[in-house]
């Protein structure tokens, strides 16, 4: 709503720390509306910012490890921490009490590395375990299930028995695509799996040569690009095929991928804790694992992956980053547990305080129009503010329209396939509109 | 047409404030008597009465789940009330003079507040802790609000500026003033944030595309020329401009042809406070010393 009347002239990438929030987090997360941001602590608790009033609003208090990570549903209804204490829990934010209540918890056999929502329903649960093992657990009553996800395996005809088959690489990332039909999994064998979350079966392996373990995988918005972090400490983003529809045949596609960019740190070869696409996938940051100082690289994609700018947050080593889903905004979090929320500054501009003033930049000689200064008939003046007002106004319109176009864009866009409908069978309560209470908080608790 | 349906009495002076909760089931009245009462909307019956303030109310403002009723008083302080606890649950300290204007945004955790102090003051309502402090006026501050999805900030003080702020940064973005500089009385964002509905006490009401600073409707016939009366726009069966006036009377206008549609005659002093339903064709209109009664407008009957 403001945009219009702020310069569109200016850069479009974070360039300054905004504020620093004392949160002892591991990691921090913005919510799809990026009014919040949830971060995990090691004590197993996880907390919710406002990021309107800068304030913590509500604790999540339920796990007894180290949270290893958070995903929201697509309303911010509902949040999804996993934890080395073998569970992941769910949580309602609407429930009006702080700390809030759990919501349902998943129980698994070993620690818990990573969970996410189904981005069209939040009752299918992505889950990775510190085995290498990826589940994808089905809460709804008619599905009701958890299958984990196999690597399908070459048969080694050539060398025949005598050889066994290759040991099983173990998965270190599981990632739903935004629009949720496909679960694309890095190996540690530097291979990318991509799976079809209704059918669960394998439709590709995409071989990434030289990259080593993956350890991080970030959509653009679209979901047709995808930046991978490997233990090479290279970035690589791909533009990524179009997979067919899983068959009786059970085929999959082996494909080799070509990265169209590589980022590295060329000088201090350092590794990266995370990579994160701003909203319009103009822009690509990647926070650079130095152990000494805060640094987030930003790239140009829009102009072919150029190096755009270096930001220095301090002497707080980077542990985590994420871009906010709407603004020029990026959370970082520190070695310390401080998450830096980086904006864009506008500069103030004083001519707003005048009326009818205007700046410029440089002095422009002023060209006196013919009748300026002609002396109107007070009549004629009235007459023609009486006509301007005829112009009928819309006082309403407008609001609705940019509703939709933001419900659009949360995955409800796009065909209706038989995957994305499957997905939303029994579908959660996380409708847009639904409001957090304001539980009112004294300052020291 | 409207017609007079409930005539509510309660207010022993001046009643200041009148708001509609979002949901449409209460009405809440501010007075210089330090109350604040809710009556039922639809039956006019008294529900509640809040006191505490030490000097007479100024404005009240609903949060968007009608849980919160704010009120501005001349004792400095704003007083945020729990309809759930039925008492006051935030003091917010920090005003140096007078209150006198107050409202929520829409996600009901921030609050933006104007007054004397020639301040507008932004709060973090969970906490009852100021954000900001924007020196916005040179006079006393009469109205600020919010726009639909928060981001804006709209103040309008007795120096006759109009401004518009950014909500997050507390920028200035854009100040409106009219030629003949005359004290503002009130401001509000239209429903959709593109325009502002002010009234002046040059007896006029005007709408502003604040984009553009041009006035693009101008409506008059009340007067205006002493108190801070407010205007509302009416949307539930057609579109109008409602303003109270300091002849006693309610006035109506077509929005678009600036017309006078009805006028609502029936009050003996100085109509203040008005506001219009969000749900049903209904109009509350309350008055000073004189009269002291609020009343309630129906549409056709």
């Amino acid at each position: 709503m403001n945009e219009s009347l702020i310069n569109p002239f200016s850069i479009t990438h974070p360039t300054a720390v905004q504020t620093s929030l004392y949160a002892l987090a591991l990691f921090a997360r913005f919510d799809p509306s990026g009014r919040f941001v949830a971060g995990g602590r090691a004590d197993g608790s996880a907390v919710v910012w406002d990021l309107e009033t800068r304030s913590p609003i509500r604790t999540l208090d339920g796990h007894v490890k180290t949270v290893t990570s958070i995903d929201w549903s697509r309303n911010s209804r509902y949040l999804l921490t996993a934890s080395k204490d073998w569970n992941a829990i769910v949580w309602d934010l609407a429930s009006d009490c702080d700390p809030i209540q759990r919501h349902t918890t998943i129980r698994f056999d070993a620690p818990v590395v990573s969970a996410s929502f189904h981005p069209r329903n939040s009752k299918i649960v992505l889950v990775l375990l510190s085995t290498g093992e990826p589940y994808i657990a089905d809460l709804r009553k008619e599905h009701r299930s958890r299958v984990e996800l196999c690597e399908v395996q070459e048969e080694s005809d050539e060398e025949g028995a005598a050889v066994p088959s290759r040991p099983r690489s173990a998965m270190t990332v599981a990632r739903f695509d935004p629009l949720g039909s496909h679960v694309f999994v890095g190996t540690s064998a530097g291979t990318i799996l991509v799976f079809n979350t209704r059918t669960k079966t394998m439709v590709a392996r995409h071989k990434i040569t030289g990259a080593g373990a993956i350890k991080g995988l970030e959509f653009a918005k679209s979901g047709r690009r995808l930046v991978t972090n490997s233990s090479d400490r290279t970035i690589r983003q791909f533009n990524l095929p179009q997979y067919a529809p899983p068959n009786q045949e059970r085929e999959y596609l082996e494909q080799e991928l070509e990265p169209t960019q590589r980022f590295n740190d060329p000088i201090s070869k350092t590794a990266w804790h995370a990579v994160s696409y701003s909203p319009d996938g103009e822009w690509l940051a990647g926070g650079a694992a130095d152990p000494a100082a805060h640094k987030i690289y930003i790239w140009d994609m829009s102009n072919d992956g150029q190096f755009a700018s270096a930001l220095d947050g301090g002497r707080e080593p980077l542990t985590h980053l994420h871009w906010h889903p709407k603004k020029s905004c990026i959370a970082s979090t520190t070695n310390q547990g401080n998450i830096l929320i980086w904006h864009c500054p506008h500069p103030e501009r004083w001519g707003a305080f005048a009326g009818g003033f205007e700046e410029v930049d440089e002095n422009i000689v002023y060209e006196e129009k013919e009748d300026e200064f002609d002396i109107e008939d007070e009549e004629v003046i009235a007459e023609r503010k009486r006509k301007g007002e005829e112009i009928e106004v819309d006082v309403e319109g407008g609001v609705d329209e940019e509703m939709e176009v933001s419900a659009g864009a949360n995955g409800a866009a796009g065909k209706l396939d038989e995957d994305a409908a499957w997905a939303d069978e029994e579908p959660d309560d996380d409708v847009g509109r639904w409001k957090i209470k304001i539980v009112m908080t004294d300052e020291y608790t | 047409m409207y017609n007079l349906r409930y005539i509510l009495s309660g207010h022993t002076r001046s009643v200041s404030s009148l708001k509609f909760s979002p949901d449409g089931t209460l009405l809440a009245s501010a007075a210089a008597d330090k109350l604040i009462k809710l009556w039922d909307a639809y039956t006019g019956h008294i529900v509640r009465t809040f006191s505490g303030h030490s000097a007479g109310i100024s404005d009240i403002a609903w949060s968007s789940d009608s849980d919160y009723i704010a009120s501005a008083s001349d004792d400095k302080t704003i007083v945020i009330w729990s309809l759930e606890l039925g008492t006051a649950v935030k003091t917010l300290v920090g005003h140096t003079n007078f209150v006198f204007c107050v409202n929520f945004n829409p996600n009901s955790n921030l609050l933006v507040s104007g007054g004397f102090d020639e301040t507008v003051r932004v709060w973090d309502v969970a906490r009852g802790k100021v954000l900001k402090v924007l020196p916005a006026h040179s006079d006393p501050v009469t109205a600020v609000s919010f726009n639909h999805d928060g981001t804006l900030i709209v103040s309008c003080a007795m120096d006759g500026l109009i401004r518009i702020w950014d909500a997050e940064s507390g920028q200035c973005l854009k100040t409106l003033v009219d030629d003949d500089n005359p004290i503002c009385s009130h401001a509000r964002f239209s429903p959709n944030s593109r325009f502002v509905l002010v009234t002046t006490q040059d007896s006029t009401v005007r709408l502003w595309n604040y984009h553009s600073s041009r006035c693009v409707k101008t409506y008059s016939g009340h007067t205006n020329r002493t108190y801070c009366i407010s205007a509302c726009f009416s949307n539930t069966s057609g579109k109008y401009v409602v303003s109270g006036s300091e002849d006693g009377k309610v006035y109506i206008w077509d929005l678009q042809t600036r017309q006078l549609a009805q006028t609502l005659e029936g009050h003996r002093d100085v109509v203040l406070a008005i506001d219009t339903h969000p749900l049903r064709s209904i109009i509350a209109s309350a008055s000073m010393d004189k009269d002291l009664t609020i009343r309630l407008w129906y549409e056709g009957d």
